[in-house]
């Protein structure tokens, strides 16, 4: 096996527990990463982002005062964002189904469950490089395409929002594993 | 229904191909890209934190005895402090499985579970949530890694029942 040499990507890492920082980053550095700059908080990480240019950023959800998903929603749609485009992996111990569909919905690329291995970390990592999105804005959304799979004269049902929506209220709350998460924002 | 209602102007999108900067500063390949044995040696530094880890979980331990404390005092904003105890039970539930301590996120999956579900904070929700950092302590203290064994299994089920009489 030989991959990707990401030696010259910048990642950002924005989470409150320098431990989880302090955890994350050293994985990054033995995958070869040379460049990681660290923020404890969304407001932190946006100043970051005028004078880092961020290639990833993997950000925790759980933070105050400004929370991951008012970073992403900042990064994605703020008048003075340095980088809308920016690949956002989501990095939480919350993988309850309409959490995970909340994320992704915030305009996140790639969502990793806590806790992390290496190999997940660079799984997520390899996803962005492999499968560059374009970016959509519709109604309030803008952000990386959500659907990933592209069916050319696709006519038929909505079979994710139908599946969804029979779930209803019974399962969204339900925890999911990491393959079951790939499953459901992969289609 | 009319192609003329907002859910359908809604998917009328605007896409976007964004400048491809990340993947024109990847090379596939070559010295220095990630093979199995980064991959190894990535996995072994997470290991190697893991003493690092024992000192970090005991003090979140200590966190958690003073949000504990705060609450069975008989807090004025209960909300406020179960919050504090959900998200240091959550940091907890993040980190253990890393370095081996699955059980130790499983029981802090149980508390923020817990804690989420509760409104007020009588004798017996305080009681409840004594249980898990008790729990959590044992964790530390024998070193149970992995799903614990016999005695892990037990202690999840106890606090399975706990949290199903909130």
């Amino acid at each position: 096996m030989s991959d990707y040499n990401l030696s010259r990507l910048n990642f950002l890492i924005v989470d409150d527990n320098k431990h989880m920082r302090a955890l994350v980053k050293s994985i990054l550095h033995a995958l070869g990463v040379k460049n990681v700059l660290e923020a404890s908080d969304g407001a932190d990480a946006f100043k970051e982002l005028r004078h880092f240019p961020a290639d990833v950023i993997i950000c925790d959800w759980n933070m105050a005062p400004l929370d991951g998903l008012d970073f992403v929603r900042m990064v994605r749609t703020g008048s003075d964002s340095p980088n809308p485009f920016v690949p956002i992996i989501m990095l939480t111990g919350h993988t309850e189904m309409n959490r995970v569909m909340e994320a992704r919905d915030c305009g996140v690329h790639e969502f990793l469950a806590k806790p992390i291995s290496a190999k997940k970390l660079y799984s997520r990592i390899r996803s962005i490089i492999e499968n560059p999105r374009s970016f959509v804005r519709a109604g309030m959304y803008f952000g990386p395409d959500r659907r990933r799979k592209t069916l050319a004269n696709y006519n038929g049902p909505e079979r994710r929002k139908d599946e969804m929506e029979d779930a209803g209220g019974s399962t969204e709350g339900a925890e999911l594993s990491q393959d079951e998460i790939n499953a459901l924002l992969n289609g | 229904m009319s192609d003329d209602t907002p859910e359908k102007e809604s998917t009328k999108a605007q896409v976007i191909n964004p400048p491809r900067t990340l993947q024109g500063k990847v090379e596939k390949g070559g010295p220095g890209a990630v093979d199995l044995e980064a991959l190894a040696r990535a996995e072994s530094v997470i290991a190697n934190l893991a003493d690092d880890y024992l000192d970090w979980v005991k003090e979140d331990l200590v966190r958690l005895e003073a949000a504990y404390d705060h609450l069975q005092k008989g807090s004025d904003d209960v909300k406020a402090d179960l919050d504090v105890i959900f998200q240091i039970a959550h940091d907890m539930k993040g980190q253990g499985g890393s370095f081996g301590y699955d059980l130790m996120t499983a029981v802090g999956d149980h508390l923020c579970r817990l804690v989420e579900k509760m409104e007020k904070a009588g004798p017996r929700e305080v009681m409840m949530v004594r249980v898990h950092i008790d729990a959590m302590r044992v964790i530390i203290t024998k070193g149970l890694k992995g799903d614990g064994g016999n005695e892990g299994r037990q202690l999840l089920m106890g606090l399975t029942l706990v949290g199903g009489k909130v």
